[in-house]
């Protein structure tokens, strides 16, 4: 699976990408604190090395001024200014409106008033240029104030590189964690979504899937052993349950048909006087209903267990269509009742001729059974880009409105239908096999009339 | 016409041998694979009606093995699977046709009936013409006439005439027409076919002193001259 194929969106969500985006986190906090503790002992040790040797010359020169008083400070820092030709040194000493006594700048900095903490300003440099400089202020005897710095350009590059190289680094751990996150989520999606497709076309009815396994012997392959040996488990019992419901049905429809045709046998013998006969005749017929619904019922019951996906093959639905249409015909003109078929085209579908003929011929059996004489049925085929939609609408009285969900559910029969004849398992036959095909039916009401649209997916499962 | 039946369950094998008894077959039967293979091909038989789940050897088995050995006796299946798939393999080891338990007994004979006749037939030459009678229908020029008057056929109707004439004489279940005439496996409403016998019939026989299409109550329908069987209600 290619990232383009993925979800971005639905890849974010997993609990993969949430882990690898808390290790992300994790992984960043760890780098700052490298990052601290490199500061710490690189730019930190420069600087509490120049802070000890500023604050030296102030303990020297604090202690000139009490042994040699105030012209005596003047005349040292003075003198530090004119030997030292390192710049590297700043000395100030002032007065209370801080007019310069001493030193080697020329005006005092702006705002650095407060005694005792340190600071830090850019000094003008000759050039037109500022050089950074730490410093310290003393306050000497009344109101005097003596400022001690040195330059340290050296420590600011330090500073600045150190800075760029912490962006830079903890940028470069978050892209690597972001996209390792991604591609370990990815790894990860593509085996729950292996899992995801096989419990999908398991719960389409397709119990003969099992999850491939990769070999790695990782926890997804171990969840995948489990998985499969469970739905084995799964499909030997729904298996027994069939075997039971199978041989429930077939108990009981073998005496059936065993009576059926003791009564056949009895009725072909011949000696019985005539209402006797009507009897018999009415107890065959009665028989063959019971019969006919039992294969009805045994028969969606295999429908929907999905035994026939496997014969599915290409068939053309407006063929169905034309010979349920002519099969249907002579019924319908015998009640008066226009036929109408439009379904000229040829429709490729993925399915079973057999089923699809059966549905189309259920649907076209309940319209004529309620359509009253003079009334009109129409069945029609429409092309959709990405599915066939078959329509059987007719002038019939249609069906209640609050029992138009019932219809849409399964095994729940109206009440009408089940006082007519038939078995009032027809549509119920139709949804099972458009479920089959993964297409959906539609009942609605057109006042008057009914339309029963089943919508049919044109390559329905063609690339299995 | 003489019949093999191998059937382990007593009740079917019985009740199937009664009722083909009395319809005027001879009928031997074997309760399992093994003897019923054995019969198969040392005695000769016009049908033979197989199990497809049986004791020993089943029924598949049986018919892969006498189609071998190049014995063509037509088999039937019968089984109690009953669905498509099943059929398909049934037909495909080699059966003439498949029948799913439970089913009626008109059904197996009708179905009996026109196996035997196809072995008749298809020793003589497939000929272009049908007669029922003074029913005549001409298979190239796919035309029908009953005493020199031309009878018109939708096309449909034509196939449903040609399916009763190629069975004359012999009972055609409703099924068996769904299967032959529209190539469909599936219980049919029955009605739907009825109203197509009953239009088919009014073309060829309104007019007509003497009825060819018989409904036969209870099982289907049968195309033949002669006087109006017992069994037979003539519409």
């Amino acid at each position: 699976m290619a990232l383009d194929t993925v979800n971005v969106r639905l890849l974010l969500r997993t609990s993969t990408f949430q882990l690898s985006v808390r290790y992300m986190l994790l992984f960043t906090i760890s780098v700052l604190v490298l990052f601290g503790i490199l500061y710490w002992s690189t730019v930190g040790s420069l600087y509490r090395e120049i802070n000890a040797t500023i604050e030296a010359e102030i303990s020297g020169l604090a202690e000139q001024y009490e042994r040699q008083g105030l012209s005596g400070l003047i005349d040292v820092v003075a003198k530090r200014v004119q030997r030292k030709q390192d710049e590297r040194s700043i000395y100030l000493f002032a007065d209370s409106s801080l007019r310069l006594l001493a030193g080697n700048m020329d005006h005092w900095p702006q705002d650095l008033l407060a005694t005792g903490r340190w600071f830090e300003f850019n000094k003008a440099t000759a050039n037109g240029g500022t050089v950074p400089v730490r410093a310290k202020v003393l306050s000497v005897g009344r109101n005097l104030r003596l400022l001690v710095g040195r330059e340290i350009h050296e420590l600011a590059e330090l500073k600045r590189v150190f800075k760029r190289a912490a962006i830079l680094g903890i940028g470069a751990v978050l892209l690597v964690a972001f996209t390792g996150g991604l591609f370990i989520s990815i790894a990860a999606e593509r085996r729950v979504s292996m899992i995801n497709r096989t419990a999908r076309q398991i719960i389409e009815g397709d119990l003969s899937q099992r999850i491939p396994l990769i070999g790695s012997r990782d926890e997804y392959d171990s969840l995948a052993i489990n998985i499969n040996a469970m739905l084995d488990q799964i499909e030997a019992l729904l298996s027994g349950i069939r075997h039971v419901g199978d041989s429930i049905a077939h108990d009981l429809k073998t005496p059936l048909t065993r009576l059926r045709n003791k009564l056949e046998e009895l009725s072909v013998d011949g000696s019985r006087d005539g209402t006797q006969q009507i009897g018999l005749n009415k107890c065959i017929e009665e028989s063959d209903r019971l019969l006919a619904t039992f294969n009805a019922l045994l028969r969606i019951a295999r429908i929907e267990s999905g035994a026939y996906r496997s014969a599915f093959r290409t068939i053309d639905l407006a063929e169905i269509a034309r010979d349920a249409f002519d099969l249907y015909q002579p019924t319908a003109e015998e009640k008066q009742i226009t036929l109408a078929c439009h379904c000229d085209y040829t429709e490729r579908l993925f399915g079973d001729r057999e089923l699809l003929a059966q549905a189309i011929m259920n649907l076209l059996d309940n319209s004529i059974k309620y359509v009253p004489v003079g009334g009109h049925v129409e069945l029609a085929i429409q092309s959709e880009s990405d599915r066939v939609k078959l329509t059987v609408a007719d002038s019939g009285p249609g069906i209640p409105e609050d029992e138009i969900t019932n219809v849409e559910r399964r095994f729940v029969r109206l009440d009408q239908a089940r006082s007519e004849s038939g078995n009032g398992l027809g549509l119920t036959l139709v949804r099972a096999v458009v479920e089959q095909h993964r297409g959906r039916m539609i009942v609605e009401n057109t006042d008057p009339g009914l339309r029963v649209s089943l919508e049919l997916p044109r390559s329905t499962l063609g690339a299995q | 016409m003489r019949l093999l039946i191998i059937e382990d369950d007593k009740n079917v094998a019985s009740f199937v041998s009664k009722g083909l008894q009395q319809a005027g077959y001879m009928v031997d039967i074997a309760d399992n694979g093994k003897d019923g293979l054995f019969l198969a091909t040392t005695e000769t038989y016009d049908v033979i009606i197989a199990d497809r789940m049986l004791p020993g050897v089943d029924g598949l088995t049986i018919i892969r093995t006498l189609r071998a050995s190049d014995i063509t006796i037509p088999v039937i299946i019968l089984s109690a699977l009953g669905e498509v798939d099943d059929r398909v393999d049934g037909l495909k080891s080699g059966g003439d046709d498949y029948l799913a338990k439970p089913f009626a007994f008109s059904e197996l004979h009708a179905r009996v009936e026109a196996l035997t006749r196809r072995q008749r037939d298809s020793r003589g030459a497939e000929s272009s013409v049908l007669e029922i009678g003074d029913l005549r229908m001409d298979l190239l020029r796919r035309q029908v006439e009953r005493a020199g008057r031309k009878i018109e056929l939708q096309p449909k109707e034509f196939e449903l005439l040609e399916f009763l004439m190629r069975h004359g004489g012999q009972v055609v279940t409703r099924t068996m027409l769904l299967e032959g005439v529209w190539r469909y496996h599936f219980d049919p409403q029955t009605n739907v076919i009825d109203v197509h016998i009953s239009r088919l019939r009014a073309k060829i026989d309104k007019g007509f002193e003497q009825p060819l299409l018989h409904t036969v109550r209870g099982a289907g329908y049968r195309l033949e001259t002669g006087d109006v069987n017992l069994s037979s209600d003539p519409a």
